[in-house]
C-alpha cells in the first residue's frame, strides 16, 4: 500500500525538483514517516488499542480493514434513504465527520511531533524539503484514508445508480475530502491561536470523548425519538436550511448528473457550489491558512525547546499543606496516612491522566442514554412515553444503572500507559496495600460516583418529587457496596500501576457478572419495597453498616492479593 | 594551533522576549580541540548548541563554521556537524538499522557504504545482536549508543555532544571517553557539554564556562585550576557564585529538626 502511494508520489518528483526540493531526501523522509504511521497504534479506536509496554503495535492491514468496514457501514445509508438528495447527504455528512475526527484524533500527534525538531533539523535538510515532506505526508495519509473509507460507498453506489455514478462518486469523495481538510485546518488554526500544544491535546481528548458519546447516543436514541419512516422519505430540496450544508452541495452533483430527470435549477446551483467550494477551500488552505499554520506549528515546537530560558524562581511560598478542600476531605475520609496518600494520589491522577479520562468519561454519559433507551421502549408517541417514565418508579433503575460509572472506573483504575512511577509502592515500606486501595476506592467514589448520584438525585427530585430521596440514598449506598465488591474481586493492582494489556481472562468476567447479578437482585428487592417509604429509610442504616464493615476488611488486604508488576 | 579556526562566533546574542540569554558571545574554536562546555542550568548552554546545530535559525551576530556563515548556508554547515542531543529523541518504532539508514541518507551517503558502516558501528558499540529489533524495547543506554552512532555516521568534522554518557554503563563510558580522544587525534573538533565535571576535566583540552549568557572562563583545566581551586567542580562553584555551600547543607540537615 505504502509502496504504491510512494510510487505515485515519485511521479511528482521531477516537478518538485524544479522548485528546489531535494527529492532524494524527500523520498526518504516520506518513506520513513509512512513506515512509522503503520507501526503506530491508531488513536481513533483507542478503546480497542492493544499496544503494550512491550511495544507490540497493531497490524496496519487490520487497521485498514477496520476503516473499510466503517466505510461499508456508512455506505449502507445509501440504500436505506429513498428521498432525493437525502441518501448522499447523510452519507457525505457521516463521511466528513468520520474523516475530520480521524484526522484530528489520529494525526495531531504526527503534526505536533517535536522529535522532528531534534532528528530532522540538525541534518542538512532545507526548510522547503521539510515543508513539502510534511504536506505530502499529510496528503498521502488523507487520501489513503479517503480511499479506504470511501471504498464501500463506491461499490454500493455502483449497484444503486449504475456504473456511471462510480467515477462521479470518486470525484465527490475527493471534493468532500477537500472540505474536511478545510474544516480540520480551521479547527486547528483556532485551537493553536488560543491554546498551548499540551492544552490542545487535552481539548482533542475531550473532543474524542464527546464524539464517542454522540455516536453512542445517536445509535441508541435516534431510532427511539425519531420516526424513521418519514425521515427516509424526506425531501431535502424543500428545506431551506439544507442549502447551507456542504454535504448537500456534494450530494447535488449526483442528483444533477445521474438523475437529470429529478434535477431542478436549485440542485444545479447547489451542484455548482459543490464543485467550486472545495476548490476555493483548498486554495484558501494552501494560500491563506497553511502558511500561518506552519508558523504556529514552528512556534509550538520550539516553545517546547525553550526551556533554556531560566524560569523565574518563585520565593518559596509557605503553602499550608492542609488548606485545600480536597485535603480537608481526604483527611476526613481517609485519616490513616497511607490511606490518605492513596486517596490523594488517585484523586489527582484520575482527574489529570488523559487516557484514563478518555476511557472513563464516556461512561458518565452512557448511563442516561441507556436509561432513556430502556425507558422510551414501548408504544405511543414520544410524549406519552416520557409521561410513562415520570409516572413510574424507574428512577430506582436509574440510580442502580449509575453503578456502571463505578465499574467502568474500577476497570481502568489500575492501568496506565505510564505505569512506571508506581515503583514507589513496591519500594516503600507499605505493610498494608489495602490501605492504598481503600483510599483509592474512597477517592473514586467521592470524585465521581457520589457527585454523579447527587446530580441524579437532584434531577430525580425535579422529575419525580421529593419522595425519591430515600430511594436514591439507599441505592447509592448499595451502589457503593457493589463497587467495593467489584474492587475486591476485580481490581488486582494499585492505582495506575499496571501497563495497559489485553483485558483480563474469562474467570473475572464470570465474577463480575455474578456481582452485577447480585446487585440487580438487590435492586429488584428495593423496587418491590419502594412503596413503603419508612422501610426504605430504615434500610439505609444496615446498608451503611455493611459498607463500613466491608471497607474495614478491604483495608486489611495484604500484598498477597495484589498482582505484582515487574519493573 | 596555527590553523584557521573551524568555528568562529562573533558577537552572538539571542533573546527570548525581553530576556537576553546569550550576551555578545565571541569565540574561536580550532580543529582537533576538545571543548568542554559547562555552565549552570539556564546559563545559555543549550541555546548556544542549538544555534550551532542550526536548530535556532534566528539570532544576532555571526556564526562561521569552516568559513561558511550560518545565516547564508546552514545546510553546508549541518553536513559538517554531528549532533548528539541531550533529550535522546529517536523514532522508537524503527530498528537501529532502519533509523541509521534513514539518517545517513539524509546526509546523502551512498546506500551500500551506509549499510556496512552502520553495521560495523552497531557491532562495535555492542548492539550487534539488536540490529533488527525495534528501539522501543531498548534500554536507555542502548538508545544513547544509537544516538551516538547517528551523530558520527557521516564522519563529520565537528561533533557536538550533549550529555553523551547518560545511561551508558561503565564500560561504554570508558569506550566513549577513549573515542573522544581518538577522534580529536584524527583532527575532529569536539564540543562536549555536560554537568559531570570530572569527565569534562579529563576529556577536554579547553574548557569554556558560561554563566548568565557570558563566557566567564576560557582555558585549559590547568590554567583554570591555578586561578581558583584544585578541581573543576570547585572552579565551577567559585565562578558561578556559589561560595557558601555549607549554609545550604546546613539548611538541609536542619530541615529534619
Amino acid at each position: 500500500m505504502n509502496n504504491l502511494l510512494l510510487r505515485m508520489v515519485s511521479a511528482l518528483m521531477p516537478l518538485l525538483e524544479r522548485t528546489g526540493v531535494d527529492t532524494y531526501q524527500l523520498y526518504q523522509i516520506l518513506r520513513i514517516k509512512l513506515m512509522m504511521d503503520d507501526r503506530r497504534p491508531n488513536a481513533m479506536f483507542a478503546g480497542r488499542r492493544k499496544a503494550t509496554a512491550t511495544g507490540k503495535t497493531s497490524n496496519p492491514w487490520l487497521v485498514s480493514l477496520g476503516t473499510v468496514v466503517m466505510g461499508v457501514l456508512t455506505g449502507l445509508v445509501l440504500i436505506v434513504f429513498k428521498g432525493p438528495l437525502i441518501a448522499q447527504t447523510v452519507y457525505f455528512s457521516m463521511f466528513m465527520v468520520l474523516m475530520s475526527m480521524t484526522l484530528i484524533a489520529d494525526f495531531t500527534s504526527v503534526l505536533l511531533d517535536v522529535r522532528d525538531q531534534y532528528i530532522l533539523l540538525p541534518r542538512p535538510v532545507d526548510d522547503r524539503t521539510l515543508a513539502v515532506s510534511r504536506i505530502l505526508h499529510i496528503s498521502v495519509y488523507v487520501f489513503r484514508l479517503a480511499l479506504l473509507q470511501g471504498l464501500g460507498g463506491l461499490v454500493i453506489i455502483g449497484f444503486m445508480d449504475g456504473l456511471a455514478a462510480v467515477p462521479l462518486f470518486l470525484i465527490q469523495l475527493i471534493l468532500i475530502t477537500f472540505l474536511s481538510i478545510l474544516l480540520v485546518n480551521v479547527v486547528y488554526l483556532i485551537m493553536m491561536h488560543t491554546v498551548s500544544p499540551e492544552k490542545f491535546k487535552d481539548i482533542i481528548s475531550y473532543f474524542q470523548i464527546v464524539f464517542s458519546v454522540v455516536i453512542f447516543g445517536c445509535y441508541y436514541l435516534l431510532p427511539r425519538v425519531i420516526d424513521f419512516t418519514s425521515l427516509v422519505q424526506i425531501d431535502l430540496t424543500q428545506k431551506v436550511w439544507a442549502y447551507f450544508l456542504p454535504p448537500v452541495w456534494i450530494a447535488s452533483l449526483n442528483e444533477v448528473l445521474i438523475h437529470p430527470s429529478r434535477a431542478t435549477l436549485l440542485t444545479s446551483l447547489l451542484a455548482i457550489i459543490g464543485i467550486t467550494a472545495p476548490i476555493v477551500g483548498l486554495w484558501l488552505v494552501a494560500k491563506v491558512l497553511a502558511p500561518g499554520f506552519n508558523k504556529r506549528l514552528a512556534i509550538a515546537a520550539t516553545s517546547d525547546g525553550n526551556t533554556s530560558a531560566p524560569t523565574v524562581v518563585t520565593p518559596n511560598s509557605t503553602t499550608k499543606p492542609n488548606s485545600s478542600l480536597v485535603n480537608q476531605l481526604a483527611k476526613w475520609l481517609a485519616s490513616d496516612p497511607v490511606e490518605n496518600a492513596g486517596f490523594n494520589i488517585t484523586w489527582k491522577l484520575a482527574a489529570r491522566i488523559r487516557e484514563f479520562k478518555i476511557k472513563v468519561y464516556p461512561a458518565l454519559a452512557y448511563v442516561p442514554i441507556y436509561f432513556l433507551y430502556f425507558g422510551l421502549n414501548g408504544k405511543g408517541s414520544i410524549d406519552e412515553r416520557f409521561d410513562k417514565i415520570q409516572s413510574g418508579s424507574s428512577y430506582i433503575f436509574l440510580v442502580y444503572l449509575s453503578t456502571f460509572v463505578l465499574s467502568s472506573i474500577l476497570q481502568h483504575i489500575s492501568y496506565s500507559e505510564k505505569f512506571k512511577p508506581a515503583w514507589v509502592y513496591y519500594a516503600l515500606p507499605i505493610s498494608q496495600p489495602g490501605k492504598i486501595l481503600s483510599g483509592m476506592y474512597k477517592a473514586v467514589v467521592t470524585l465521581y460516583y457520589l457527585p454523579y448520584c447527587f446530580i441524579i438525585g437532584v434531577v430525580g427530585v425535579v422529575i419525580w418529587g421529593p419522595k425519591v430521596i430515600n430511594d436514591i440514598i439507599l441505592a447509592s449506598v448499595i451502589g457503593m457496596i457493589y463497587g467495593l465488591l467489584m474492587a475486591l474481586f476485580m481490581v488486582k493492582g494499585l492505582p495506575f500501576s499496571k501497563p495497559v494489556l489485553l483485558k483480563q481472562s474469562g474467570g473475572r468476567v464470570v465474577t463480575s457478572l455474578l456481582i452485577t447479578g447480585l446487585i440487580g437482585a438487590v435492586g429488584f428487592g428495593h423496587y418491590l419495597l419502594s412503596r413503603w417509604e419508612t422501610v426504605i429509610w430504615i434500610l439505609i442504616i444496615p446498608a451503611v453498616a455493611v459498607y463500613w464493615i466491608m471497607i474495614y476488611y478491604y483495608k486489611r488486604q495484604g500484598w498477597d492479593s495484589i498482582e505484582l508488576e515487574e519493573f | 594551533m596555527n590553523q584557521a579556526p573551524i568555528i568562529q562566533i562573533r558577537n552572538l546574542s539571542k533573546s527570548y522576549g525581553s530576556k537576553l540569554v546569550l550576551k555578545h558571545l565571541t569565540l574561536d574554536i580550532y580543529p582537533g580541540q576538545v571543548i568542554g562546555y559547562i555552565g549552570p542550568n539556564g546559563a545559555g548552554k543549550s541555546t548556544t548548541v542549538k544555534i550551532l546545530t542550526g536548530l535556532i535559525p534566528e539570532f544576532s551576530g555571526e556564526v562561521l563554521v569552516d568559513g561558511i556563515s550560518m545565516q547564508d548556508n546552514p545546510q553546508e554547515i549541518k553536513k559538517r556537524i554531528g549532533y548528539v542531543p541531550e533529550n535522546a529523541e529517536l523514532y522508537e518504532v524503527l530498528t537501529p538499522m532502519e533509523y541509521l539508514d534513514f539518517i545517513g541518507k539524509l546526509y546523502g551517503l551512498d546506500e551500500s557504504l551506509l549499510q556496512t558502516r552502520a553495521q560495523k558501528l552497531l557491532t562495535a558499540f555492542g548492539l550487534g545482536n539488536n540490529i533488527n529489533d525495534r528501539m522501543d524495547t531498548f534500554s536507555k543506554g542502548m538508545r544513547q549508543k544509537v544516538l551516538l552512532i547517528s551523530g558520527i555516521i557521516h564522519n563529520p568534522q565537528i561533533i557536538i555532544l550533549d550529555e553523551p554518557l547518560s545511561g551508558l554503563d561503565a564500560n561504554a563510558v570508558i569506550m566513549v571517553k577513549e573515542l573522544i580522544t581518538r577522534l580529536s587525534q584524527e583532527g575532529k573538533t569536539i564540543f562536549y557539554c555536560s554537568h559531570v565535571m570530572d569527565v569534562v576535566e579529563k576529556v577536554s583540552d579547553r574548557i569554556l564556562l558560561i554563566n548568565k549568557g557570558d563566557i566567564i572562563a576560557d582555558g585549559t583545566f590547568e590554567s583554570l585550576k591555578q586561578n581558583h581551586s584544585d578541581t573543576l567542580e570547585r572552579v565551577f562553584a567559585n565562578l558561578t557564585g556559589r561560595t557558601e555551600s555549607a549554609s545550604e547543607t546546613d539548611a538541609i540537615i536542619n530541615a529534619f529538626d
